[in-house]
């Protein structure tokens, strides 16, 4: 086991996140609607459970106490049914399940960067504990059955023992010595079984191995018997049982008539006489869908590290630009090569084919972040005594997944921002205004070409100009006397030193003000705007390049350097006059386009290179825009607009702090030369 | 050719624990030419040698970069030993390819000689600490010549 442990453990942290997720989801629907469907309670029991046996199998303690508890909870609350919870717990159940879910992740979050996990989990268990004496309590009868009805949903589907000769093909399975929690591995295997093996045509011994830890010293003293219809699935279920950890021994036993040992089932029904008949009906139900969902997984979704995906993303480009270089090779000038022309073209059909699929790999939907944004906005409507609504819009849109990452802890600054800053106080605020008492944010993400855009708009009472400035003028980043536009104030939100310690509330204003989302943004080539109508809220707007692997750039020459601009930074390029030339009293010059005035940056003397043309007559100028920096770059010339895989420059080179003075990496074209993609934002500062 | 040069290593190690009573330790040295000085870099690190590589210009670098290039979709850094060296002049195209602690640099050399098998207790402390460095030893050649042992550490840490 310790040699794949580190596998083991990313598919642990891997499944127990995705549960952790679709859970909060859940919860969060299920307190809209201030009760959980019997679909949500079965799927929080399975949820629990499975956590709790994978965590047991990673012999992580706290975290399968935890999920024990839960799942012993939502067990009770499964077999009685939801109004077993008072209306007025409702809100302690809820709480309850996210402090749960909180405390999980926690744990995941020590797991992943190999901390210990937490021993002090105590104050959690009484809680769970209490909640559960208390709707106990309320219904004692309910609550003897507990421990029968956790065993009676694996009764029902399977046949008394007298029918064994049914299952003629048994193996006997023995678990290592001491490796502790027997029932529960004996529970994965027949789990294993299921999604091979119909429910119907397996058996086992002992019964109770899901819920009931006293069968595990029945399990170490006569072993676990599964018992099969055909011998095919036995053979398979020897296959799992040789593959799973933990099994010391097997044995088949064949056409004999098993000797049961009447007492797990005769227990069962002494204990509970009363429950079993109820719990007996809904259990099927349960075990079959989470089966499907099971069953589903497995066969059409695999996790793949992200390093390898890199990997084939590079090798690719690799692919794309060695095709075009034979394909266009000189030695072939001249040549009527009709069957090589041919194979080229289906060659490249291919290679192009083989990029987009590649690119798709990356690609996730924001989904994942945008629901995370639920349970943020609940948290703090509970704490401010705010009411929001969120609303979310194209979730499903699909964005390079390390662009998602990134783009997450933006969003959810902004969120905050809104929900703490934006929307009104009280609700008689939002009714004066004329608004709906029910403050709303809507998180909307869309595609436009080679970039998605990403919106955060509340209906809050938007920017307080005048307070703004105020602010930055007091922080120095504003000079007084100074006439501002309000697109200027909203750019000193994301200054720098603009958010202070006087507004740290518990959410927003952590230390971290809106310059680090600026800069978050940027990281990832993309573009942040905020626009704001008193009164009527906040808009904020991300344009965020769909990945960054690949863009669009146009190749531009000075001397015999060749660089790469993006496209979507070029505003215009213009051929120019001398006259046109306009000089600033410090000798900057600066040219003049539609009504403003820009400054003219040579490329040459910005990198100081001893090559290209002096003369603007010769050359080209460039008008480039990124954020709300715009200049013009006066180059050589242009040499044609090419798609580019971007490569970051070797490491050995950052010593040079290369990045900050404008190159934001290199890319290989199809003549195999390396050219120099410029970074717009960085390659000059007004 | 990494891998080649990987498994060479290993076999010299192996053949040493076996043998080494009865030899001398010893490391081999790939002889190469740079501003008249005989340089020796330990096989260890050295990936491949190429010449004629077209290398493109990097703006706003100190003089001894000069520039990169691109290996087989690999991006690799090339830095001009006789301009480290403070000497000025044109090069023979030829590069020495360096895995240093997991980084590809290529360093520009005027010609390469020879493999040799070098004694490692025949290496002294070069006395003279005038080359920017980029020498951490000194050693005599059994045919009279001196080899400077070049630091390839140490074009990691050029300012």
């Amino acid at each position: 086991m310790s040699a794949n442990n580190d596998s083991l453990l990313e598919a642990y942290l891997f499944e127990t996140n995705s549960l952790l997720e679709q859970l909060d989801n859940l919860v969060l629907e299920a307190e809209e609607k201030d009760s959980f469907s019997e679909d949500d309670i079965n799927t929080i029991f399975r949820i629990m459970h499975t956590i709790k046996g994978s965590s047991a199998m990673m012999e992580y303690n706290s975290l399968m106490t935890i999920a024990h508890r839960v799942e012993d909870l939502f067990s009770i609350i499964r077999d009685t049914s939801i109004d077993i919870v008072p209306e007025e717990k409702r809100s302690d159940l809820f709480d309850l399940l996210f402090q749960s879910i909180d405390f999980f992740r926690q744990e995941i979050d020590h797991l992943q960067n190999a901390e210990p996990l937490t021993d002090n989990i105590d104050s959690l268990l009484q809680k769970i504990n209490t909640f559960i004496q208390q709707i106990q309590g309320k219904d004692t009868a309910e609550g003897s059955a507990e421990g029968a009805a956790q065993a009676a949903p694996e009764t029902p589907a399977i046949p008394t023992p007298s029918v064994d000769p049914q299952f003629p093909y048994g193996l006997h399975v023995f678990f290592d010595e001491d490796c502790g929690m027997e029932n529960l591995r004996a529970f994965m295997l027949v789990n294993e079984i299921r999604s091979f093996c119909q429910e119907d045509s397996f058996t086992f011994e002992p019964k109770g191995v899901e819920s009931d830890p006293s069968t595990a010293a029945e399990i170490i003293e006569k072993g676990f018997l599964l018992c099969f219809v055909r011998q095919e699935d036995r053979d398979s279920a020897i296959h799992t049982v040789t593959e799973s950890g933990f099994v010391r021994t097997y044995q088949t036993v064949d056409c004999e008539p098993v000797e049961t040992p009447p007492a797990a089932p005769a227990e069962t029904v002494s204990k509970a006489p009363a429950a079993q008949s109820a719990p007996q009906k809904e259990a099927p139900k349960s075990t079959a869908p989470s089966q499907d969902n099971n069953r589903h997984h497995k066969e059409s979704l695999i996790s793949v590290n992200l390093s390898k995906l890199d990997q084939l993303a590079a090798v690719v480009g690799e692919i794309v630009i060695t095709e075009s270089m034979v394909s266009s090779s000189p030695d072939l000038k001249g040549l009527k090569l009709d069957t090589f022309m041919k194979s080229a073209r289906q060659l490249r059909k291919l290679t192009d084919e083989l990029q987009d699929v590649s690119m798709s790999l990356r690609m996730v939907p924001v989904s994942s972040t945008f629901q995370k944004m639920h349970r943020i906005v609940r948290d703090m409507c509970k704490k401010l005594g705010k009411e929001v609504k969120l609303t979310l819009v194209g979730e499903d849109t699909e964005v390079d997944k390390t662009i998602v990452d990134s783009i997450a802890d933006p969003i959810m600054h902004i969120v905050r921002n809104s929900m703490d800053h934006g929307i009104e106080d009280t609700e008689e605020e939002r009714i004066n205004a004329g608004k709906n008492p029910v403050g709303e944010i809507i998180l909307s993400a869309r595609h436009t070409g080679s970039e998605v855009i990403i919106e955060i708009i509340d209906d809050g009472r938007g920017v307080n100009y005048d307070a703004v400035l105020k602010k930055a003028i007091n922080n120095g980043i504003a000079y007084p006397d100074v006439e501002y536009s309000h697109r200027d104030i909203l750019g000193f939100l994301m200054e720098p030193g603009f958010s202070t310690n006087t507004e740290v509330t518990e959410f927003s204003g952590r230390g971290v003000g809106m310059d680090v989302v600026k800069r978050n943004v940027e990281d990832v080539g993309g573009v942040i705007n905020i626009t704001s109508e008193p009164g009527q809220g906040m808009t904020t707007t991300l344009k965020i390049p769909l990945t960054m692997a690949i863009m669009d750039g146009m190749e531009v020459a000075v001397g015999t350097y060749t660089f790469t601009i993006p496209i979507h930074n070029i505003r215009q390029s213009f051929k120019i006059t001398t006259n046109d030339i306009i000089h600033d009293a410090s000798g900057g010059e600066v040219f003049k386009c539609m009504g403003e005035f820009y400054p003219v940056v040579r490329m040459r003397d910005l990198f100081q290179m001893d090559e290209g043309v002096t003369d603007v007559q010769d050359g080209i100028l460039m008008w480039l825009e990124s954020g709300d920096l715009s200049y013009c770059l006066f180059v050589d010339k242009l040499c044609g607009e090419q798609q580019v895989v971007v490569k970051p420059l070797p490491s050995y080179l950052n010593t040079f702090n290369i990045k900050r003075s404008g190159i934001a990496g290199c890319t290989i074209m199809g003549d195999g030369n390396i050219s120099i993609i410029l970074d717009v934002a960085n390659l000059y500062k007004p | 050719m990494e891998q080649d040069v990987l498994f060479a290593i290993d076999n010299s190690e192996d053949m040493e624990e076996l043998l080494e009573n009865q030899e001398v330790q010893t490391e081999k040295y790939l002889l190469f030419t740079s501003a008249q000085l005989l340089f020796g870099v330990s096989s260890e690190y050295v990936v491949e040698i190429i010449t004629h590589h077209a290398i493109t210009k990097l703006p706003l670098v100190p003089d001894y970069i000069k520039g990169i290039i691109n290996l087989r979709g690999q991006i690799i850094p090339i830095v001009d030993t006789r301009t480290l060296l403070g000497y000025s002049g044109e090069h023979n195209e030829c590069t020495i390819i360096l895995n240093i602690n997991d980084t590809l640099v290529g360093i520009l050399i005027d010609s390469v000689l020879k493999m040799i098998d070098i004694e490692k207790d025949s290496i002294r402390i070069d006395p003279a600490q005038k080359t920017q460095g980029l020498v951490s030893g000194i050693c005599s050649l059994p045919d009279k010549q001196t080899m400077l042992v070049f630091d390839c550490v140490q074009i990691l840490n050029q300012p």
